[in-house]
């Protein structure tokens, strides 16, 4: 009989056990080192020990009886110092065990970020029933802070929820579990936690932890400070490779193996999270019960060798139902097959590529993942299913997902008319009195009586409630990703508080995983307007003028057109103007029709520099290319005209000043004229303001592009205070209400002038506007040329390759 | 195959189903074990909504605990006496806002048995305890009068924020159960916790706590129903067979099929389902309850005595 002697009591060193004394239980005599004072268990099912779903005496899956009778010498809770290969020996803490072959099953060790205070009292990883008993021990209403938002520290996470303590999760990356979910997933993940009561945080780095002795707080690299008893790290594990390296084999990542197990040295094996294979580490069980089973049949001399798979990932914690597979990152040929229950909270995603499933991400019902993963590591080809693939196995021949999902999930309470206070409950009870179309339900509640944009809304609730009985008529969708129009995407962002991209996905039941180049750059700006805190502008979400602050020509190049305040300027202002200029080449430059100065021709790459040049003279970027605050035209007023009335430049300034830097749906246009005759053109402006001897005139909706239309009267004021404040109210009326890429003329034909003056007339809700207006302006009023010149974003603008230049041999 | 009566004294005696019958609720089931008086008493009997015990449940659309026969609109008082019960449970079980069920459970002798059978309601986004019924665990019974549960936190508020059945093992044994010491005390060792969602959006969460003396179960299955046609069995515990779930089978968990045995007709019928001997695997009673949420059939829990 050989002697064996294996080193740690892991998973796979378990599993090895088992299928080699099953196989040939004379072969070996076996010695089992493990450093924990305990023999195998099933490592993975601690979180459910944790949360009190399962006892440990549950997850052991070899006891003192099992080991006894395949007569397996224990030496546990004794640490191997040492190998000496040339006389085949392990030297353990109490005495040296002689080996015919060796295993490692050393596993791996917890990785702790190395901040300052990481080795307080009270920081602990989560790896063995040592640190969960640690947990288990913790006081439940004390403060817990887990480090990492990975499969591991959410399973902790929720078991010390669930034990009774206050958790916070903080995590490096963007979303949740981001290896293995896409952003779609992750934002329903981390809806359910929070819905258990655990604050999660995402892009948040730990500084330090701090304490006396024991863990206090843990600091952020913002500054954030969070009070903490227990600081739980689980940001990823480093295969635990000291012994095998002292004892010489060849260690790369982990010990290097072959497809037998085998290490450097012949008689010497290993297996589980401590190998390497083809460049590879292993994390989860099933590659380990593989390897373990590959290695029982080399040690009894069979052929066997290891391949890695496919895997699939499952989070412990009751009642998140998640599952993912395969490869989900974006791709050229990929395309994606999305399902979307808002009112369950499902999201399917499955990645199909060349008629195979590759990759699937599955939410809230996962009971059909075994089978996706079965398709995905089959390569099975889906081309005749491809339709109904996302149903799942059982799918036959059933019905569409309903459009009106969001809508008929609507609580009672959710306001579907803001203007007149109308909530959902309040139109049902009207269709079921009888109200069967849109003309009653108006009459009756008020509901889309004022501004109109919840329309779509209340004709959804008709259908939604009336089923057959009712016939939508058909509402122009924002794309086709989605059968909602743009006023219902608003509506529903605002009701439901829905406050990023991720979230209107899901809850509104996108059918695409991000959206569409049609619908991103309009959701990126409602959720902006309407949650200018929570919600960070995502360039991604842009056309290309506004991703490069520039408006692109038609050669490719560029043009730069720097702010001048009511069009005034300095000069200084054009000297600097025209060195910037020579400087970087520009061939036109050229005064527009908004009194500004236009460089055309501007190279890409010049950009950050040009705007570096230019800021330094004072000046900021004009905004040429925004869906924003563009000009503010003026004449030259009381300063300098015989006809001023009113100091039309110093109100065209002031407006500037307050407006410059807010998006809106469209672009915006204004323009003051100090007198009737009107120099400034501001009749056919978005606003345009008239000075005449006894006030302020404000004229909106006027345009002068393929459409002309002359302004319409708002009002008539007596103080420049007060044309600011109605102007400004307006255009955040316009910023929250308008449908992207609306002009405010379109807008203004849809809603009606009535509503707009009857809305702004009344004085507190015109102020709140303006006071709206002005917190969404503590954000967006920064000048992007100061941000993007510095040098780690100007790199953004190198060119990637100039391939004109390559020589023509 | 016998029946098996482990030590003979559990902690529910009988287990009833009341199903609407136009607008009644008639007897569909129920095992009575040696109770034959009452369960001839039950047969004759139907209720109205809001009559009786199963009425009640039905028009207040929440579980009910009934303490004292005497006196109140309990209205087999006579036979439930002369057969020693002394405590009755009544849970609803709606599916949307249609009711498919009454299920009512009934104990006995509460000076000497110990379980618990709570009922927790949410009320300003916490859940205190609506009622429970005890028996001889009054201490226990004092302490969760006086422990509240936010969202996610011990057995009733996780099943709260994952509207999931949830199986808890060893309540009292040095694992820090949010009312471990109490419970350790009082015997209790597994604790079923189950969502039960009612027309009105009311939170409710009722709790099984069985200690090993006068257990509620012996048994206990969690089935995840939400495939429609076959549930999967993703945990139970019981005393003979040990942990019911096998985590490296996962994907191949144990099936229950449409129509097939208990399990299986809940799966069906979307109605509870008492059994005895041997279609209860040779226990004296099983209970399978269906979880229904937003309308569908989510889960079933089961429990064997």
């Amino acid at each position: 009989m050989e002697r064996l002697v294996v080193i740690g009591a892991g998973m796979a060193s378990g599993r090895l056990l088992e299928h080699l004394l099953e196989a040939d239980p004379t072969a070996y005599r076996v010695t089992l080192f493990n450093a924990e004072p305990r023999g195998n268990y099933n490592r993975i099912m601690l979180s459910p020990v944790l949360s009190g779903e399962k006892s440990f005496a549950e997850i052991v899956t070899h006891d003192d009886d099992w080991y006894a009778a395949h007569g397996v010498t224990c030496r546990f809770g004794e640490r191997v110092t040492g190998i000496d290969r040339d006389r085949k020996v392990v030297i353990g803490e109490r005495g040296e065990v002689p080996y015919d072959r060796l295993v490692f099953g050393t596993g791996s060790d917890p990785f702790i970020i190395p901040c300052p205070g990481h080795d307080l009292d009270g920081v602990i990883a989560y790896r063995d029933l040592d640190d969960t008993n640690r947990m288990i021990d913790t006081r439940p209403g004390s403060r817990a802070v887990v480090i990492g938002g990975g499969l591991l520290g959410l399973e902790a996470a929720a078991g010390l929820r669930m034990r009774g303590l206050e958790v916070t999760v903080l995590h490096l990356a963007g979303h949740l579990m981001e290896r293995q979910l896409d952003p779609a997933a992750g934002y329903l993940l981390r809806a359910d936690l929070e819905r258990r009561g655990i604050a999660v945080m995402t892009q948040a780095s730990t500084r330090c932890i701090r304490g006396e002795g024991r863990v206090e707080a843990v600091e952020l690299e913002d500054g954030t400070v969070l009070p903490a008893d227990l600081v739980v790290m689980a940001v990823g594990i480093r295969p635990s490779v000291a012994l095998a390296r002292q004892s010489g084999l060849v260690v790369n990542k982990a010990i290097a193996v072959d497809a037998q197990m085998r290490t450097s040295d012949a008689d010497i094996f290993a297996v589980g999270e401590c190998v390497e294979f083809a460049g590879q580490l292993f994390g989860l069980v099933a590659p380990l019960y593989d390897q373990a089973k590959v290695l029982a049949a080399t040690l009894i001399g069979q052929k066997a060798a290891f391949a890695p798979k496919q895997l699939s990932t499952k989070l412990k914690v009751t009642g998140c139902d998640l599952f993912s597979a395969g490869d989900f990152g974006d791709g050229p040929g990929r395309e994606d097959i999305v399902f979307r229950d808002p009112a369950r909270g499902i999201y399917k995603r499955l990645v199909v590529e060349d008629d195979t499933l590759i990759g699937a991400v599955l939410y809230g019902d996962t009971a059909d993942g075994n089978w996706f993963f079965g398709l995905i590591r089959n390569g099975t080809d889906i081309s005749d299913m491809r339709d109904t693939l996302v149903f799942g196995p059982a799918y036959q021949g059933g019905t569409t997902a309903d459009p009106l999902a969001a809508v008929a999930a609507l609580p009672a309470d959710a306001e579907i008319c803001g203007c007149n206070g109308v909530c959902k409950g309040r139109i049902v009870e009207a269709i079921e009195d009888g109200a069967t179309d849109l003309g009653t339900v108006r009459a009756q509640t008020k509901a889309s009586a004022s501004c109109g944009t919840c329309t779509g809304l209340v004709e959804q609730v008709l259908a939604a409630t009336l089923g057959d009985a009712f016939q939508m008529p058909t509402a122009q969708k924002v794309c086709d990703c989605t059968d909602l129009s743009h006023e219902d995407v608003r509506r529903l962002i605002k009701s439901r508080s829905l406050k990023s991209q991720t979230a209107v996905w899901q809850e509104l039941g996108w059918r695409t995983p991000n959206g569409c180049h049609v619908c991103r750059p309009a959701v990126n700006f409602y959720l902006l307007a309407d949650w200018p805190l929570d919600y960070r502008d995502d360039p991604q979400s842009r056309f290309v003028n506004e991703r490069k602050h520039a408006n692109i020509q038609k050669d490719g190049t560029f043009s730069v057109v720097p702010r001048m305040w009511g069009g005034i300027t300095t000069a200084d202002e054009l000297r600097a103007i025209a060195d910037a200029a020579d400087k970087y080449d520009v061939p036109t430059v050229k005064v527009t029709g908004g009194q500004r100065i236009d460089l055309l021709g501007v190279k890409g790459e010049d950009l950050p520099a040009i705007w570096a040049d230019l800021n330094a003279a004072g000046l900021v970027s004009g905004h040429a290319y925004s869906k924003g605050l563009r000009t503010v035209k003026t004449c030259v007023g009381t300063d300098h005209c015989r006809f001023g009335t009113q100091d039309s430049t110093g109100l065209g300034i002031r407006l500037e000043k307050r407006l410059w830097g807010s998006w809106t749906p469209h672009k915006v246009k204004l323009a003051v004229s100090g007198c009737p005759r009107n120099c400034a053109e501001a009749t056919c402006k978005d606003v345009g303001i008239v000075c005449v001897d006894s006030g302020f005139e404000i004229g909106v909706g006027g345009a002068a592009g393929m459409d002309v239309k002359e302004v319409q009267p708002l009002v008539k004021v007596a103080t420049e205070d007060e044309a600011v404040e109605w102007t400004v109210a307006f255009i955040q009326l316009y910023r929250e209400h308008a449908r992207y890429l609306d002009r405010p003329y379109k807008w203004l034909a849809k809603v009606g002038l009535d509503w707009v003056q009857q809305t702004l007339g009344d004085a507190p809700e015109r102020k709140a506007l303006v006071d709206r207006f002005d917190l969404s302006q503590t954000i967006y009023q920064t000048d992007p040329w100061a941000e993007l010149a510095v040098r780690e974003k100007a790199c953004a603008f190198a060119p990637i390759a100039n391939l004109t230049l390559e020589a023509a041999e | 195959m016998d029946t098996v009566l482990e030590n003979g004294r559990t902690f529910v005696e009988v287990a009833e189903i009341w199903t609407p019958d136009g607008d009644r609720l008639a007897l569909s089931g129920g095992v009575y074990g040696a109770h034959a008086r009452f369960a001839e008493a039950s047969r004759t009997e139907s209720f109205a909504k809001g009559e009786g015990l199963p009425g009640k449940a039905w028009a207040e659309a929440r579980p009910v605990v009934l303490k004292d026969f005497d006196g109140s609109y309990f209205k087999r008082t006579d036979a439930a006496k002369e057969a020693g019960l002394t405590c009755a449970v009544a849970i609803p079980v709606f599916a949307g806002k249609t009711l498919k069920a009454v299920l009512v459970v009934l104990c006995a002798d509460d000076a000497e048995r110990t379980g618990a059978i709570e009922v927790w309601a949410e009320a300003e986004g916490i859940l205190t305890l609506a009622d429970g019924y005890y028996g001889a665990a009054k201490h226990f019974e004092w302490v969760s009068q006086h422990t509240q549960f936010p969202k996610g936190q011990g057995l009733p508020g996780s099943v709260w924020s994952a509207q999931t059945p949830i199986l808890m093992r060893d309540l009292g044994s040095g694992y820090r159960f949010v009312r471990s010491e109490s419970a350790g005390q009082a015997g209790l060792t597994t604790g079923l916790g189950v969502p039960l969602q009612v027309p009105g959006g009311a939170t409710f969460v009722l709790t099984l706590l069985s200690a090993k003396g006068t257990p509620i179960a012996r048994r206990f299955e969690i089935w995840d129903a939400r495939a429609g046609r076959t549930a999967k069995l993703i945990d139970g515990i019981c005393d003979r067979d040990g942990p019911l779930w096998d985590p490296e089978n996962a994907g191949r968990e144990r099936e229950a099929t449409v129509w097939e045995g208990p399990v299986g007709r809940v799966l069906g019928t979307g109605l509870p389902v008492t059994e005895t001997g041997a279609a209860a695997r040779g226990y004296a009673m099983m209970v399978a309850l269906p979880i229904h949420r937003g309308g569908e059939l989510s889960h079933i829990v089961a429990w064997y005595c």
